[in-house]
Order: C-alpha cells, then structure tokens, then sequence
C-alpha cells in the first residue's frame, strides 16, 4: 500500500518533469514539439557520455540542459520561426527533426542499448517499505522544478511577459513585449528541460536512440489535457499517472502504458478544457 | 435525381458527353498503367519485383492519407492500424483455421469490420462539433498505439513482438502478386481521381476551406468527415489483407505510428492533394529504402528526415508541385496562353417556384422566439428575447454596438448558442440543434463579413450551397446549377452572373456579399438572416440590395431579419423595427413608431440628424 | 511649426485583392484630440493597426514625432510611447487591474505609474487586487485608458471605445479624455461611429469612407455636423 502510493507519487514526478518543458512550448505557441522526444534521448545520452568518461553522475545534469538549450535554440531559429503562421507544420516539421536527431544518436553511438548509474543508490526505509533513494530524490527534483517555473513566471518580468503572451500574444505586442524574444526563450527552456529530464529518468531503465517517443506520446496527452497551466499538468500527473500505475499493476504492464493516452483522450472529449479551469 | 423539365432535356446529351470527356482520359491512363504493370516484372529481377509489391500496396494507403488530409483536412497518423487490421485478420484466421475459401472470405469480412469498428470511434472521438484540429490529430496518433500495444499483449494468440507468419495462403507466383498490387493500386488511384474532380470531391475541399460556412449550408460535416473516414479504413484493411496473403508474415509493426507517420511523410514529399505525389513518392522511398537497408540504413533515414523537414518549411506544398510549376514556367511560352474553353461554363437552369422543395411549412409563424437569453458567466448579452415574425415580413434588429444583436443571429441559426429559451422557425422547435439542422428547418444565415469559399470559383460556392438539395454526383462534375427565382434574380441583379468563374476571393468586397447573399437564397430557406448585408456597400450597391431584399418579402414570401446599421436603409424596406438595447428588447413596432420614439433617440446620442451614429 | 506628433503620410495598405486603405494622409499636434469618423468596414480599425505595426502597408510612411516607424514590429512602436486601445480582447482578463497596468510599464517604477492615474481614475487605485475581467464594461474601459496614462504614452490610439456604454459613462470618458489632454498634453486619435460623442470631445476630425478620406475640418465648426452626418446615411 505505502510502496504502491510512493509508486503514484514518484510516478507522477517523473511523468511532471518530462512533461513541463513541453507544456511551457505548448502554452506560448500553442504547438506540440514532436522533437521533444528526441531532446529528451538525447539527455539521456549525455548522461550516459558522463559515465563513460567516469564524470560524478550529477555533473550531466547542467550538460545536458546546456545541449538541450542549444538544441533548442537552434531548432526554435530554423525549422519553428518560419513556421509560425502554420501550427500543424509547425508539429510534423519537430517530428522529423526528432527523427535526424534519432538517427544521428545511432550513427553516433549505435543501435544497442545502453546503461548508466544511479546518482544516488540504494534504499531508503519509509513506513516499513524500502524504496529507492533515486526514485523519492525524483519527487523533490519535479518540485523543485514545479516551484522554480512558477517563481519564474510570477516573479520576473519575463515571466510577466511570457504569461502575457499565453494569454493573448497580439494584445501582449501592442503593449511592448517582444513576443519573438519570449517564443525563442521558452523553446530554448522547454529544449533544456527536456534534455534534463531525460538526463534524471536514464537510471530507471536504459537508453537507446528511440527511448523518447513513449514518453513523447504520454508527455503530450498530458500536456492536452492540462492546458497551458503548471498546476493542471500536476494534477493531470498524479491523477492519469496514478491511474497508469494501478493498470499496471492489477491488469498488464502492456495495457498500463496505454493508461494514460487513452484515458486523456476520452477526458478531453468528455470535456475538452481538460483539467484546467474554465 | 430530379429531373426538372425542359432545359435539362436539352443538356442531358451534352452533360453526358462532359462526363464521357472526363473520364475517358482517366482511362487512357488507367489502361496504360495496367500495361506497365503488366510487363514490369518481366523487366526486373525477382528482388525488386518482391519490394515493388510491397511499395504498390503501401500506396494505397498512401492514397487514403491524401485523400483524407490533402482534400478534406484531416491529418492522419493512423491509417496503419486499419492497414494492420486487414493484415493480422488473414494472418489470425489462417494461422488459427487453417486456408480456405471459406476462411479467406470471414477473414477478409472480419478485417473490413475490425476497420470500420475502429473508425467509427476514432470518428466519434475525433470529428464534432468544435473539435480542434491538433486533437483530431492527435486521436488518430493514439489509436496505432493502443493496436501495436494490444497486439503485443496477445500472447501466442497474435503472435506478441514476432507476429504471426508461415500461415498458408493463397498461392500465386510472384509476377501474380505484382500484378494484383500494380491492379488494385492503379484501380484505386483512378476512382479516387474521378471522386475528387466530380462534385461530391469539390465537397470535400470546402470543408477543408471553411467547414464553418458548410455547416451553415446544411452539410452534415462531422458525419461527412465520418463517412470518407470510414471509407479510407475499407481501403486500408483491404490492402493489408492482400498485403498477409502475399507477404505470408504480419508483425506489430503494421499497426504501429512509425509506419503510420512514414505515410504522412511520403504524403508531404509528394505533394499534397495531388494523389499521384504521394503515389510516386511512397513507392520511389519504400523501394529505395529496401535497396539500402544492407548498406546505409541510418544515413538513408538520416537524409529522408531531413529532406522532411526542408520541404515542410521551404516547399510546402510539395516536391510534385513544385517540380510541375517548374515544368510549366518552362514550357509556357512554348505552349502560348490557354484558350478559353467555352465549353466549360456553368448553366443556370431558375427551378420553378413549385419546385423548390425548401422546408415544409410547419404550423405557426415562421419564427418565434420565447425568453431566449444568453450570458457568458456573468456577463448577459441577452436577456427575456420574445419576438415573433411571420412570412412576407422584413424585420429590421437595430440597437447601439454590443447591443447583442449578432448573438441574437447566432442563436436562432445555431441551436446550441443559447443559453436559454425556446426558438421555433417555421413551427419546428430547433431545440439544441447545430447548425447544419437548422438549415434544413428552414434557415438560413449571412454572415457579417463575407463568409465564402475564397478558392473556390463562383459557379463552385454556388453548387456547394445547393449540395444538401442537389446530391453531388461522386463520379461526374455537372455544369448544371438549379437555383430558385430569389438566387437567381439576386444573381442577374448584382451582375454576379457574368463572374461565375471567377475565384471568389479576388471579388470585390460588394460582390462577395452579393455572393454569399445567393448562396444563402439557394438553400431556399423560409427564413433569412442578414448580418449587415449592406456594410460597405456602395449607394448603388445598395440600392440593388434594398430592392432585392423588399423583393424577398413580396415576391418569394419570406421571413427576413436583418441586422442594420444604417437606420435609413431601414426606413425604406423595412416592415417591422425591433430596437435592441443591452441584450433587451427597447421597442418592438412599425417603422415609424421607432423612428418617432423619444426612447430611441436618446440611446442614440444623435447629432442633430435622424440618421444618428452607425 | 512643431513636429506633429504623429504624421501618416499617403499610407495605402491591402491584401492581395483589395486596397483597404488608399491615400491616407493627416497628422496629429500635441495635446490634441483628432476624431476618426467612419462606419462598419470603412478601414479604421484597419488604419490604427498599421500604425501599431499589426498590419503591412504596401506604400506611404508614419512618423512618430518626426521619427520613422513605418518598419518598426508592434512592440517597438508601443514602446516609442503609442498606446493602442483595441476594440476587443484589449485586457487581460484573468489578470489583476495592478498586473494588467504594470505589464505596460517598462521604464518606471510601478509606483510612480500608479502615481500617473490617481487624479483621473481614483476608484482604480481602490481595485488594484481585482481581476481585470469583474469588472463593468465601462470600468475595464477606463482601465485601458489608465494603462496608457501609466506608462506615459504620449499619443493613444482609441478604437470605438464608445461603444456599448451607456450615456452617462460616456461622459466620464469624454471628460477624463478631455482633462488628460489638457493636464498631460497627450495626443489622441480616436477612433468612432458615435459622431456626438466624437465631435464632443475632437478639435479636429475626418471621416474614412472605403479606406479614403473624403472629408476633415474642425469639429467645432458649425457645419461640421450637418457635413459628416451626411456620410452616415444612404
């Protein structure tokens, strides 16, 4: 019981900080990044690069938010800037970047799959139940990521602007703010958080150059079903990550990781705001 | 089909040599590539014979993906789990009961079923009223995914991760399957060529342009959308179910999104709506593909992703369209400027006023409306609306800016605007009804600012306004379009007539109206509203409008409510004034009442002339 | 001669089939208030969001106290000091009335912004923690006017902010734009069909009939009246 809540606890960590870097991109220019995916094996790898030159585990975090942010910059400045006026491109376009980008990682480092360690090992004794250090330590890094975006977006003047451009980026224009500039920051952001994310979730399984698209596909769903809210997205975390949990515990692993798609997809029929607020 | 007497007699030889003009080319080219078909594999090793089949039945569904996001809009990812369905329907079937015609026929069936089970609820889920396109999208994202993760869960069932594969099936030789691939491709791409250049395809394309204005022209789009997406699923299931009984192996992968996103990209390099692009472009790829997969496979992905992304954002229209504006710029002054053909202008054939079906007069008045009010959260903009108008009346909604007026049009066209109240148009309750419903009660709605087909011609936005009475043929274009007197004298009258094929989005700003005035006047509605039909109209624009509108009343008999600014424009045609003030009726009477009204003059802080503020 | 404060120059502005507007010339001095007269679909709203940079202009020019701003992108053009009064979606609704009016200032503190709006709109400064979408129709529009006079703009452009309001607010608005100009020396073009209300509170007008100008003068003219309302009716 205690081990199965800690599981939905964790869970919905994991599934917040893989998803608020898209739900950033998502809120400013109402696109889905397909690339998202991609940046995220791509942390993943950096992670794995500071293994193997035997680097403190830790110290792949900043690199890969850094390849993610340049990353960011780069696709935001070429592929995503021109298509403005066309969303829909906008989402195919990401989709095949993540697929040069998978493609260069297996040139790059081949097919197989591989592995990297824990930054933080062992059990920890909660209520009788061992569980993971690595897993609980998740929990605090979604928090803090939680925490640090909404201070962010409440208390700097970027954040004023960025929210203002969520909520309508033509009356944000005519007031002064350069909505160019917030667009390319919070690509370059949401990139870098995506590549973070998928630096901290290497240790839970292993790597391969197609290890992003599940988590693309349930990051998504759960970006729909949020809105362009931070708050929504935890709510829609905890509550459609905790469902996958149970499904896969009770069902099938196979149909647990169908949880989430399929149960966002009947809630926004039902009703399409989602979790947000009217 | 009706067949009204007299001019249509008369055409009838020469609309039937149209459609023999049409679809004889189509044939030349069809039989041609039967030709081709039939001698390739005689030219080519065994290898390619075996890829090239493969190649032919991918674009097939290819074609669906065209057919369903180029012409109607709707992006696809997923019609590799209808392809999968047909597939693993003969891989289950024979590798459970054996091989035989009996099996072969309930695998076929049941693959068609699975397919059509699946589309109609991703069709559910996907295409309704106000549904975004990124979820549409997005639903059919999903539903590959559920079928791979399904399949791997069969157990030994459906084969997990490997699949089913050595099952007996039919046997032919290798030329034969080629030959059966080369056959259904060619076939299928023939059809879909003719539908999408008959009438019922120009359908598709309005909905595509603005599925607002269908809507509002009585086309059924959700279930229309429903309809050609259920068609495609057939295609596909059919496709795959060849597909297992040549290749003999079917494996999760079919159903996966991977296969289903390489389509769409194939879709994008060739071109969309074209057919033929995406057509060349899957089997020049997935031929190319087989070729290097010893060699170079992540290189030759590397390339194909990126040649993507460089067409999404510098080409997008295509790489087939662009090479053929190139060839055309080439050529044009080899070739000289094209000849007008007179052969192809449309004819009007003015349905006899007997004829015109319209909508059955129910009991009552032909509209009334009882405390019909709307609020966004706290925020009312109407309030207690209870009016009644009845045939032979033209009513003009007056009232200061935000008064509510174009909300109060929304309601009586759309019934799901309001928030409350009861509105009756010709004595049928709309109830909640959306707007493709109300129209076939009989209403008919003018938007404020010209709401048309901008890429469609004239004559076309005409056709697509009398497609819910005049069922467009699938197979053939019709140059015929019956229209009632009212459309047809509104035509003639604004001079529309002589612009039949011009595109709709280089008139003037006067035309436009006039425009979208006849295609609403074609849906021979009983009841019609106009959101300021005069708005920058010219005097003599106006003029025309004014008696064409008085026309309405007298002549045709109708209920019009009209929506004006100009309060002198009101006092020549109207009947009737109901003066809106803050979402509430002020005054409701003749016109002269309401101009004399002191009330009314001092919501309009006129200056000095009676006209006031517009 | 001063330089005017805003100067529009020949300026002709379309889509591909349609010129919306043609030749249109006129300036404004400081610390005057221009009325821009038209109906439904003549161009002015069309006009306001050239000059905000929202809209290309394929010829002519718009000069901001002298300087060019014709290329500049919307949000430049709203720093050089123009505040723009759109018709719809002009507030930020779920915002509060202290973030909408601090998100216009760049270049003061926000106290001294709040500073700048206690004479003319004191019952603002009272709701500063409200959210900007509970409050009337009137309220929120005086809030826009206040979001401007906070961060210094010199020349507002108003689009139809008569519009849905009842007399009486009208009124209010008409003096507070009136001492605004007076006290603070703005500029303002505004933007209407409700000629009373414009002639009101304008020195000089114009109407935009099709995307042209076909008639100015002063609006305290006698005939001025009679001349206008004559482009209002058929």
């Amino acid at each position: 019981m205690v081990a199965q809540l800690l599981d939905v606890v964790s869970t919905a960590a994991i599934l917040y900080a893989v998803a608020a870097g898209l739900l950033l991109v998502f809120g400013v220019m109402k696109i889905i990044n397909f690339a998202h995916g991609a940046l995220l094996t791509v942390g993943s790898y950096a992670a794995v690069v500071a293994g193997q030159y035997g680097l403190n585990p830790w110290l792949a975090l900043p690199v890969a938010a850094a390849v993610g942010a340049l990353l960011g910059i780069v696709i935001e400045y070429f592929v995503v800037r021109p298509l403005y006026a066309r969303p829909l491109d906008a989402i195919l376009a990401t989709w095949g970047l993540g697929i040069v980008i998978g493609q260069l990682l297996t040139i790059s480092f081949g097919r197989g799959v591989h592995f990297s360690e824990p930054p933080l090992r062992g059990v920890v004794d909660i209520l009788a139940v061992d569980y993971s250090r690595y897993r609980l330590a998740l929990i605090g890094v979604a928090v803090v990521i939680g925490v640090g975006i909404s201070a962010l977006l409440s208390r700097t003047r970027l954040g004023l602007d960025t929210r203002a451009v969520i909520m309508n980026e033509d009356l944000a224009r005519g007031i002064g703010i350069n909505s160019g500039r917030v667009r390319f920051i919070t690509f370059a952001v949401g990139s870098s958080l995506a590549a973070a994310a998928g630096m901290l979730i290497t240790p839970l399984s292993s790597v391969d150059p197609n290890m992003g698209t599940p988590w693309l596909v349930n990051a998504f769903m759960l970006v729909l079903v949020s809105g362009s809210s931070l708050v929504s997205l935890a709510i829609a975390c905890v509550v459609l990550g905790g469902a996958q949990v149970l499904v896969s515990s009770y069902v099938s692993p196979i149909l647990g990781g169908l949880t989430i798609a399929v149960l966002a997809a009947i809630i926004l029929r039902v009703r399409p705001q989602g979790f947000a607020h009217a | 089909m009706l067949e009204p007497p007299g001019s249509e007699a008369m055409l009838s030889g020469s609309a039937l040599q149209q459609t023999r003009g049409r679809l004889l080319p189509v044939l030349a080219v069809l039989l041609t590539c039967l030709a081709v078909v039939g001698i390739a594999p005689y030219l080519l090793d065994t290898y390619s014979v075996n890829v090239l089949t493969r190649s032919l039945l991918y674009a097939c569904v290819a074609l669906t993906v065209d057919m369903l996001w180029g012409y109607m809009g709707i992006l696809t990812f997923g019609q590799s789990a209808f392809f999968a369905a047909g597939a693993y329907s003969a891989g289950l079937f024979f590798t459970h009961s054996g091989f035989g015609p009996g099996t072969a026929l309930a695998a076929l069936a049941m693959g068609i079923l699975a397919a059509i089970a699946m589309a109609v609820i991703v069709g559910w889920l996907a295409f309704w009223h106000g549904v975004s396109e990124l979820y549409a999208s997005v639903i059919t994202l999903v539903l590959p995914i559920v079928c791979t993760q399904l399949l791997y869960s069969g157990g030994a069932f459906t084969g997990s991760s490997s699949g089913l594969s050595g099952f007996e099936s039919i046997d032919l030789s290798v030329e034969a399957w080629f030959w059966t691939a080369g056959t259904l491709l060619a076939t299928l791409t023939a059809a879909a060529w003719v539908f999408v250049s008959s009438d019922a395809g120009q359908v598709l394309v309005a909905i595509r342009e603005n599925e607002q204005r269908c809507q509002y022209l009585g086309l059924d789009t959700p279930r229309l959308k429903i309809l050609l997406f259920v068609a495609c699923a057939v295609v596909c299931a059919i496709t795959g179910y060849v597909f297992a009984c040549y290749s003999m192996v079917v494996s999760p992968e079919l159903a996966g999104f991977v296969f289903g996103t390489e389509l769409v990209i194939y879709t994008v390099l060739g071109g969309r709506a074209t057919l033929i692009g995406p057509v060349l472009a899957t089997i020049a790829v997935d031929y190319e593909s087989a070729q290097l997969s010893g060699d170079y496979p992540f290189v030759w992905k590397l390339i194909l992703g990126s040649v993507f992304v460089v067409v999404i954002v510098a080409f997008p229209r295509g790489l087939l369209p662009f090479v053929g504006d190139l060839l055309r710029r080439a050529t044009a002054a080899w070739r000289g400027s094209p000849r007008a053909s007179t052969a192809d202008l449309p004819i009007i054939d003015v349905l006899d006023p007997a004829e015109a079906i319209g909508t059955s007069a129910g009991s009552g008045a032909a509209l009334r409306l009882e405390g019909v009010a709307k609020h966004f959260g706290s925020l009312k903009v109407l309030d207690g609306i209870t009016l009644t108008a009845g045939a032979g009346e033209l009513v003009s909604l007056v009232g200061p800016n935000g008064a509510g007026k174009t909300t109060l049009m929304r309601c009586i066209a759309d019934g799901l605007e309001r928030s409350s109240g009861r509105i009756e148009v010709n004595g049928h309750d709309i109830g909640r009804s959306p707007p493709e419903f109300c129209v076939r009660l009989g209403v008919g709605r003018k938007f404020q600012t010209a709401n048309v087909f901008n890429t469609l011609t004239v004559a076309e936005c005409l056709r697509i306004a009398r497609a819910r009475l005049d069922r467009p043929s699938v197979f053939s274009r019709s140059r015929l379009i019956r229209l009632p007197p009212a459309a047809y004298r509104t035509l003639v009258a604004t001079g529309l007539d002589q612009k039949l094929d011009s595109p709709a989005g280089i008139l003037s700003h006067g035309l436009k109206q006039a425009l979208e005035l006849t295609m609403v006047l074609a849906l021979e509605a009983r009841v019609i509203l106009l959101d300021e039909p005069t708005a920058g109209l010219t005097k003599e624009e106006r003029a025309v409008i004014g008696s064409i509108l008085k026309d309405l009343v007298k002549v045709d008999g109708l209920c019009v409510l009209l929506v004006e600014h100009d309060l002198d424009f009101v006092r020549q045609i109207s009947s009737r004034v109901v003066v809106l003030h803050q979402g509430k009726i002020l005054l409701d009477g003749s016109v002269d009442e309401v101009v004399e009204s002191h009330l009314v003059k001092s919501i309009y802080s006129g200056a000095g002339h009676q006209a006031g503020p517009t | 001669m001063t330089t005017p404060v805003l100067r529009v120059k020949s300026l002709d502005s379309g889509y591909a089939e349609a010129t919306v507007l043609h030749a249109v010339d006129f300036e404004l001095q400081q610390g005057e208030i221009f009325g821009l007269l038209g109906k439904n679909g003549m161009g002015k709203s069309t006009l306001l969001k050239c000059i905000m940079g929202f809209l290309p202009k394929t010829a002519g020019q718009v000069e901001l106290d002298g300087l060019d701003i014709s290329g500049l992108p919307p949000h430049l053009i709203a720093r050089a000091g123009i505040g723009y009064v759109a018709q719809e979606k002009a507030l930020f609704q779920d915002l509060t009335v202290e973030e909408n009016i601090r998100i216009g200032v760049r270049d003061r503190p926000i106290g001294v912004a709040l500073g700048e709006i206690e004479a003319s709109f004191p019952f603002l400064l009272k709701r500063l923690g409200q959210r900007a979408g509970t409050l009337s129709g009137g309220e929120q529009k005086m809030l826009l006017i206040a979001r401007s006079v906070a961060n210094g703009s010199r020349l507002l452009l108003i689009d139809e902010i008569s519009e849905g309001l009842q007399p009486t607010m009208i009124e209010r608005v008409a003096s507070i734009l009136i001492n605004l100009v007076e006290q603070k020396k703005t500029a303002v073009l505004l933007v209407e069909q409700n000629i009373a209300f414009a002639t009101q509170v304008a020195v000089r007008y114009a109407v935009l009939e099709r995307g042209e100008i076909v008639s100015r003068g002063y609006a305290n003219d006698p005939s001025a009246a009679g001349n206008i309302a004559g482009y209002f009716s058929v």
